[in-house]
């Protein structure tokens, strides 16, 4: 298996319940999974476990057979090599859109580096927008840079925290279409997680339903689309059946 | 292809093994310069509770019995008043300002700060010189009218005189707070009321002053603090309270165990203060808040009662502001060449270096316990930082104490490696800048701090966590994301300390090594000596300096999205 994710547990300081509980899962090359959940669920969490940006209390995490943590080993986050795509984008202000996605392209040459920004800005349709800055941007193409700079480096996995909460509706429906394009085309492992049911049928080879920091549910949008799908999604969405 | 592995039981014993070893991975580079940090921020203090516990002796029995009740009750009345007077003040300005349109009430918005910029002890001596017998007021009386009243009556040297000045140069801290507050906080609660038929008076005292509670109890606290915190003043006018009770039993009695007790007593009593404010703030139930801030609508004011807000303002302004800085002004003018220039520039260089040194490392010191306070989780990370900046609630007098002794202690320790290095004295430290310039970092920490913090607390931790996924370590990060993106926060708390230091005296007069003086020492030596008219050069460069700063400052911050 590509990745593999093995009783992950957390709860956060000063708290007795468990925030992640015992969560394993595996995923392949290229697939893209939902964690799908309300707010409180610990779907975030999971991300920042996965990340690096808090401990697990126990659990382990290899990719390609190499262990990123477990008991003994916890590489930091820089040293991961795994994208983040963050509900509020965190694009850096003060830099332009080739200077953020510049920085994670350090261990390149000068003309590696430019040649790699020209490859992540077409492939997001971007490619006259690289001298602006973040504020000069929509929220959608914000939303485009981030992902342009989580891909740059060639990360194993991708993470993708909330990626349509800042967006609104008419947006969302267009930005879930190419954000899957985008991922399929650049085959890279993504996991995001998501409150949305549209988003998670939309987007996922596979989704995980949540339920305080456990397992609810897991499957193929098509399996889980029956048992728990709204229907006015089913009328607005039949292209999405057999995904 | 997907699999999923469910399971079930949570080990409760097995978590908590793994929180500790979780707490212990924290531990880095940051981690350990933060506790450093803090430690050497805090430790001297602790030397003042010691002092408490170790043996008595006459002079410290004489003053229990004599003095103390004294200097509690005169610190007391000192509190009381100014508190009242700075509230009714900075409170009243705040509404007009913040309610109503009437003309200079864009130029009065900001100009109300600027008593801030005039340290009190140079307002005590400047309106000093204003009322004795030479001043302008008896001089005018004198020579314009012909009536030559009684002296007497124009004598500001006293505790009502004190209470004068402190009003008027501390009020800004009561109407900056209440009137931020105010314009953000207020308007659907104020137009409810209006909606309800009640008028402009039942308005202030039914609703404003209520739901102003936190913000005026925030701003008078920090007026009671200066208060305790001043010598200036009190020394000047002849007053006796704890900080000149430190100094005579220091520089008077030579009985540094003696200081060190009344230094401890002073403590105690802003603890008390402290806590009594926490009382008073209770749960916050008064405070009304809202995400969605709107700003109160302005009314406009015609007729007499617009001249008559426009009067006030001014009033106030001209007794904080413009009558000390022309009175100033007129004095420089007098004895412009008396102080050659190459001396009161080696002051100003003096004033600059210690101010610009005790900012910068002030903010390095504040950017790596706030850097290690959003880092590491747990209530100690929290908790630590809060403990630091308590300094700024300590009087100046008692945390030179506190640095003295702990500097005497430090030479002490490092008596052998003088001697190694063939040094003759055994007091090396504790006669150097190093000991004035530690006492400023302890004294205005939190200024600095709190600066800093507010601005990681903006920031967020999104961008240091998008840096180090894209493969950048912590301290790279914190160098390429943090620094550039806290640069408002840094250069905000980087003049806010400067401007303390630069108005700071009893921790510069007990402290400062031999022949060095800085514009505030030498302000206040030649008021002490009755040089008024000299004093006015080095003041006014201090006013001025500050002024600046100031307003820079709050425009700076009127900018903010904040």
């Amino acid at each position: 298996m590509y990745i593999s994710i093995q009783d992950l547990c957390f709860s956060y300081p000063d708290t007795n319940r468990a925030a992640v509980d015992h969560f394993s899962l595996t995923i392949g090359k290229g697939e893209v999974v939902s964690i799908l959940g309300k707010s409180g669920s610990g779907k975030s969490t999971i991300l920042r476990l996965l990340a690096g940006l808090e401990k697990p209390s126990k659990g382990s995490l290899c990719i390609q057979e190499n262990v990123v943590f477990d008991d003994k080993v916890f590489l930091a986050p820089e040293k991961r090599g795994i994208g983040m795509v963050f509900q509020d984008y965190a694009l850096f202000p003060h830099m332009t859109v080739q200077d953020n996605i510049k920085f994670g392209l350090s261990h390149l040459k000068k003309e590696e580096k430019k040649k790699r920004i020209q490859e992540v800005l077409e492939l997001v349709e971007l490619e006259d927008y690289g001298n602006r800055y973040p504020h000069q941007l929509s929220g959608g193409q914000q939303q485009r840079v981030a992902i342009a700079r989580a891909i740059a480096p060639n990360p194993h996995l991708i993470l993708l925290d909330e990626p349509f909460s800042n967006l609104d509706a008419e947006l969302q429906v267009k930005i879930r279409k190419e954000l899957r394009d985008i991922l399929k085309k650049a085959n890279i492992t993504s996991i995001f997680v998501t409150h949305d049911e549209n988003d998670a049928f939309a987007l996922a080879d596979w989704i995980i339903k949540l339920k305080d920091g456990r397992i609810d549910a897991m499957g193929r949008p098509c399996d889980l689309l029956g048992a728990s799908r709204p229907s006015e999604i089913r009328q607005q969405e039949p292209e999405l059946v057999g995904v | 292809m997907l699999r999923v592995k469910r399971n079930k039981g949570f080990l409760v014993e097995e978590l908590g093994c793994w929180t500790v070893q979780r707490k212990l991975s924290n531990v880095n580079a940051w981690t350990v310069s933060a506790v450093i940090i803090m430690a050497l921020l805090f430790l001297p203090n602790l030397t003042i509770v010691s002092g408490i516990f170790s043996p008595s002796n006459d002079n410290w029995a004489h003053m229990k019995e004599f003095v103390l009740g004294s200097f509690i009750k005169t610190s007391l009345i000192l509190i009381g008043a100014t508190g009242f007077l700075t509230i009714a003040i900075g409170l009243s300005l705040a509404w007009l300002i913040a309610q109503y349109q009437f003309p200079l009430r864009n130029f009065l918005k900001w100009a109300l700060v600027l008593p801030l910029s005039i340290p009190p002890f140079i307002g005590a001596y400047t309106y000093h010189g204003i009322f004795n017998y030479t001043g302008v007021i008896q001089t005018t009386l004198r020579d314009g009218f012909g009536k030559d009243l009684n002296p007497a009556y124009f004598d500001i040297m006293n505790i009502p005189g004190a209470v004068f000045i402190y009003t008027l140069f501390l009020y800004p801290y009561v109407y900056s707070i209440t009137r931020i507050f105010l314009s953000q906080q207020s308007a659907s609660l104020i137009e409810s009321a209006r909606m309800l038929g009640k008028g402009p008076v039942n308005i202030f005292f039914q609703v404003v002053i209520p739901i102003s509670r936190v913000a005026i109890i925030g701003g008078s606290s920090l007026v009671v603090l200066e208060v305790l915190n001043d010598y200036g003043v009190v020394k000047y006018y002849g007053i006796q309270t704890f900080t000149t009770g430190i100094f005579q039993s220091w520089f008077g009695l030579g009985d540094i165990e003696t200081s060190i007790k009344l230094a401890a007593s002073l403590m105690g009593f802003v603890i008390f203060i402290l806590m009594a404010e926490k009382l008073l703030r209770g749960r916050r139930q008064y405070n009304y808040s809202t995400t969605k801030v709107r700003p109160l609508p302005l009314i406009r004011l015609k007729g007499w009662k617009a001249f008559m807000a426009t009067g006030y303002g001014l009033l106030i302004l001209s007794l904080g502001f413009l009558i000390p800085v022309v009175q100033l002004i007129d004095w420089t003018i007098l004895t412009f060449g008396t102080i050659p220039t190459e001396e009161f520039l080696i002051y100003v260089k003096n004033s600059v270096t210690v101010a610009g040194i005790s900012a910068t490392v002030i903010i390095i010191f504040a950017l790596i316990v706030g850097n290690f306070s959003r880092l590491v989780h747990g209530k100690a990370a929290k908790l630590l930082p809060k403990l630091t900046i308590l300094g700024y609630s300590i009087p100046g007098a008692v945390i030179a104490v506190a640095v003295v002794t702990a500097f005497i202690g430090l030479d002490g320790f490092l008596a052998p490696l003088y001697r190694l290095l063939g040094v003759d004295h055994t007091l090396v430290l504790s006669v150097s800048l190093a000991m004035l310039i530690s006492a400023y970092i302890i004294r205005f920490f939190a200024i600095g701090y709190n600066s800093i913090e507010s601005g990681y607390d903006k920031i967020g931790t999104d961008f240091r966590d998008a840096s180090r996924l894209l493969g950048v370590g912590l301290t790279k990060t914190f160098f390429r994301i943090d620094v550039p993106m806290l640069k408002g926060a840094i250069v905000s708390g980087f003049i806010l300390v400067f401007i303390d230091v630069l108005k700071e005296i009893p921790l510069t007069l007990i402290l400062r090594p031999f022949n060095f003086d800085t514009l505030s020492t030498k302000a206040f030596q030649y008021a002490s000596d009755e040089k008024i008219m000299e004093a006015s050069q080095a003041s006014l460069v201090i006013v001025g300096i500050s002024a600046l700063a100031i307003v820079v400052f709050y425009k700076f911050l009127e900018k903010e999205p904040e």
